[in-house]
């Protein structure tokens, strides 16, 4: 089998909870199979769809980037969802009991945009297209990462878009934010971006 | 004359050098192979698990975000090596994210459910590595490389060219170091030995050894042994002198002791025979006085006659001894089997023919015959039984021994009477000439019987002595060589 058929599995062992080896893999390897039989196993054969995906990833960008020291070091580090979306439940299992860095792992939805600063990485929906502008002007200036799968959420001044590519979810990266945001995006996290706008090309 | 080439001190020399350099090479070499192969080893190892790690912590985020082709391309930086013969990232639940072989067709895998421990195992002919990626303290994934030993067998094969050929130049330079001992220490050791066989064969002591020129052993060996010969020499030299100086006198004495000698024999020979020229007139004309005149002369006269008479009969009875020791003296001798027995018995007849009124008892043992001049023998055997004749002559009835014993491994033969016998503490006297121990009145002689004896026993190189003691006899032995 080749990797490209199936998707994220290892990913999203990745992203579940181990704190110690070996234990903690045989855990895993049981909330895989909770994770993968209980919602899905009835209606998509047991494949992760793009949001079991995009909810690890979410997660996952946490590793890859640095936040500066300014910003909340205390309390549970935050990953917000702003607006109604289909992985906001998914998101919430997925980051179940994690922690980074022994800070643990939170998932809130929020609404209004007084409650975005206190997020770390937030995530537009989709249905938010109208309001990005504004939820864009809010946190710019702010070390929140921001992430979403609108199309043309970059050229907005988004942080990390994700895209469907050849039904597999990949990723697209705009340093310019990042710079005055005070996020460092690790190169390793580049490196597997689709694509990356750099800083001092053009808006 | 010994070759330096054939020399065995030469060849043990060169032996040696060569043995010490080459064991000292080989194992020198054998270790470093040893250590080498092991480093080497443990340096594919390392060097492995680091590539692995390297692979591991880049292909990290294109586990975490599922991109294959980063991880792919990321392992085909693996292609400059062309050890490595395939390489593969399995994810954490085993499963092959991305491969990369040398060849197509080729395989990573090798114990794909081994643990995230990391590992690695020697096959035969290749190295694998087994090193787990761990993400913040999260086991993500495994990276595999299989590499084939070529490198360490053409290391082998390198390092074995390298040795052989060290080897080959040592051994060339301790060959030259070899010759070079053998021109300083070999060749003076083996001329020396040259040397030495030339003196020890032909007493040659004139020959020396040239010096090595150097103050080494073998220098002052070669100067002790020069020195050594120079004083054999010398002291050959001086005993040669002493020699020749001892010979040449005792040749000067012998020639003078000859002469001496020669001079007496003729002295007392010509005084013998002289005297016996006027004896013999004094004989004869005393006896044409007594025959002729005898009736002329009165009692007192003849008695006179008579006594002159009797004198010249003694005095031509001394001449004849006198002639007799000096002829047993000088006489030739001819050795032959003489039987001593017989020749007694024989004596023994002709003494009891002589005075047949005398009662003796004669005692003659058989005894071995012995080497000698008969004549001689006869001289001296009859000589001691006429004197055990004459000195029992005063005892009524006596007993004459001839016998023999051995003693110590000699037949020693004795004559013994049981006559008139001698004062023990006068026996050297016994046998010196003209000396008696007893007067002419008491027993007629002149003192050169056992003289002339004694001469006579020790040409045969033999030996005499008597015991006795006054009026107990006499007991004369002697041996013959």
């Amino acid at each position: 089998m080749s990797a490209e058929d199936d998707c994220s599995l290892p990913n999203r062992f990745m992203a579940a909870r181990t704190a110690t080896p070996t234990p903690m893999r045989a855990r895993f390897a049981a909330a895989v199979v909770l994770l993968l039989a209980l919602p899905y196993a009835a209606a998509q054969d047991n494949k992760p769809t793009q949001y079991d995906v995009e909810a690890v990833y979410l997660y996952n960008f946490a590793k890859f980037v640095t936040w500066p020291q300014t910003g909340p070091q205390r309390g549970p580090f935050t990953i917000c969802v702003f607006g109604e979306d289909p992985i906001a439940p998914i998101l919430d299992r997925t980051i179940a009991g994690e922690t980074l860095d022994g800070r643990p792992v939170v998932d809130r939805k929020v609404s209004t945009l007084e409650q975005l600063p206190a997020c770390s990485i937030l995530y537009i929906s989709a249905s938010q297209a109208k309001q990005v502008g504004r939820v864009l002007a809010v946190v710019q200036g702010l070390p929140v990462l921001t992430v979403s799968d609108m199309p043309g959420f970059l050229a907005g001044g988004g942080i990390i878009q994700f895209v469907l590519l050849d039904n597999r979810v990949r990723f697209e990266v705009n340093l310019q934010p990042t710079q005055r945001d005070g996020l460092a995006l690790s190169s390793e996290l580049l490196k597997v971006a689709l694509n990356v706008k750099e800083i001092g090309s053009g808006r | 004359m010994l070759n330096l080439r054939q020399s065995s001190i030469a060849r043990k020399l060169t032996g040696i050098t060569l043995l010490v350099s080459g064991t000292a090479l080989l194992s020198a070499c054998l270790a470093f192979f040893a250590y080498d192969q092991y480093t080497f080893r443990e340096d594919l190892v390392r060097n492995l698990a680091a590539q692995a790690q390297i692979i591991g912590s880049n292909s990290v985020s294109a586990i975490m975000f599922n991109d294959p082709q980063t991880a792919t391309s990321t392992l085909s930086a693996l292609s400059n090596q062309p050890d490595i013969i395939a390489a593969g990232i399995l994810t954490a639940d085993g499963r092959v994210f991305a491969h990369y072989s040398r060849h197509p067709g080729e395989s990573f895998a090798w114990n794909p459910h081994g643990g995230g421990e990391q590992l690695y195992e020697f096959r035969t002919d290749e190295l694998l590595v087994r090193q787990p990626i761990i993400f913040q303290g999260r086991h993500v994934g495994t990276v595999y490389i299989r590499s084939d030993l070529k490198e360490r067998t053409h290391r082998l094969e390198r390092y074995g060219a390298i040795a052989a050929a060290v080897l080959l130049l040592s051994l060339l330079a301790a060959l030259a170091v070899s010759s070079n001992f053998r021109r300083s220490v070999a060749a003076p050791i083996v001329e020396l030995a040259d040397t030495a066989r030339l003196v020890s064969q032909e007493k040659n002591y004139s020959v020396r050894v040239a010096s090595t020129g150097r103050r080494d052993e073998v220098d002052v060996l070669i100067d002790a042994f020069n020195n050594m010969l120079a004083q054999i020499q010398e002291r050959d030299y001086e005993l040669q002198q002493a020699h020749d100086e001892l010979e040449a006198r005792v040749e000067e004495r012998t020639r003078q002791l000859m002469a001496a000698n020669r001079e007496l024999e003729a002295f007392s020979y010509s005084v013998s025979h002289d005297l016996r020229g006027p004896l013999e007139i004094i004989n004869g004309f005393s006896h044409i006085l007594l025959v002729d005149r005898g009736r002329e002369l009165d009692s007192y006269s003849r008695d006179c006659v008579q006594q002159i008479n009797a004198a010249t009969r003694r005095m031509s009875e001394l001449i004849d001894d006198l002639l007799n020791l000096s002829r047993v003296s000088s006489a030739n001798m001819h050795r032959e089997k003489v039987d001593l027995t017989r020749m007694a018995k024989e004596i023994a007849d002709q003494l009891c023919r002589r005075e047949p009124s005398r009662r003796v008892e004669f005692l003659i043992h058989d005894c071995p015959p012995v080497q000698g001049d008969t004549r001689l023998l006869h001289i001296a055997l009859e000589n001691l039984l006429r004197n055990a004749w004459k000195y029992t002559s005063h005892h009524e009835q006596a007993c004459i021994e001839f016998g023999c014993e051995n003693r110590r491994g000699r037949t020693v033969y004795f004559v013994r009477d049981d006559g008139a016998g001698f004062d023990p503490q006068l026996t050297d006297r016994l046998f010196k000439p003209f000396q008696r121990l007893h007067t002419t009145s008491e027993f007629p002689g002149t003192g050169i019987g056992l003289a002339t004896v004694q001469r006579i026993i020790s040409r045969h190189g033999g030996e005499i002595w008597a015991q006795g003691a006054v009026e107990r006899g006499a007991t004369f032995y002697f041996s013959l060589a």
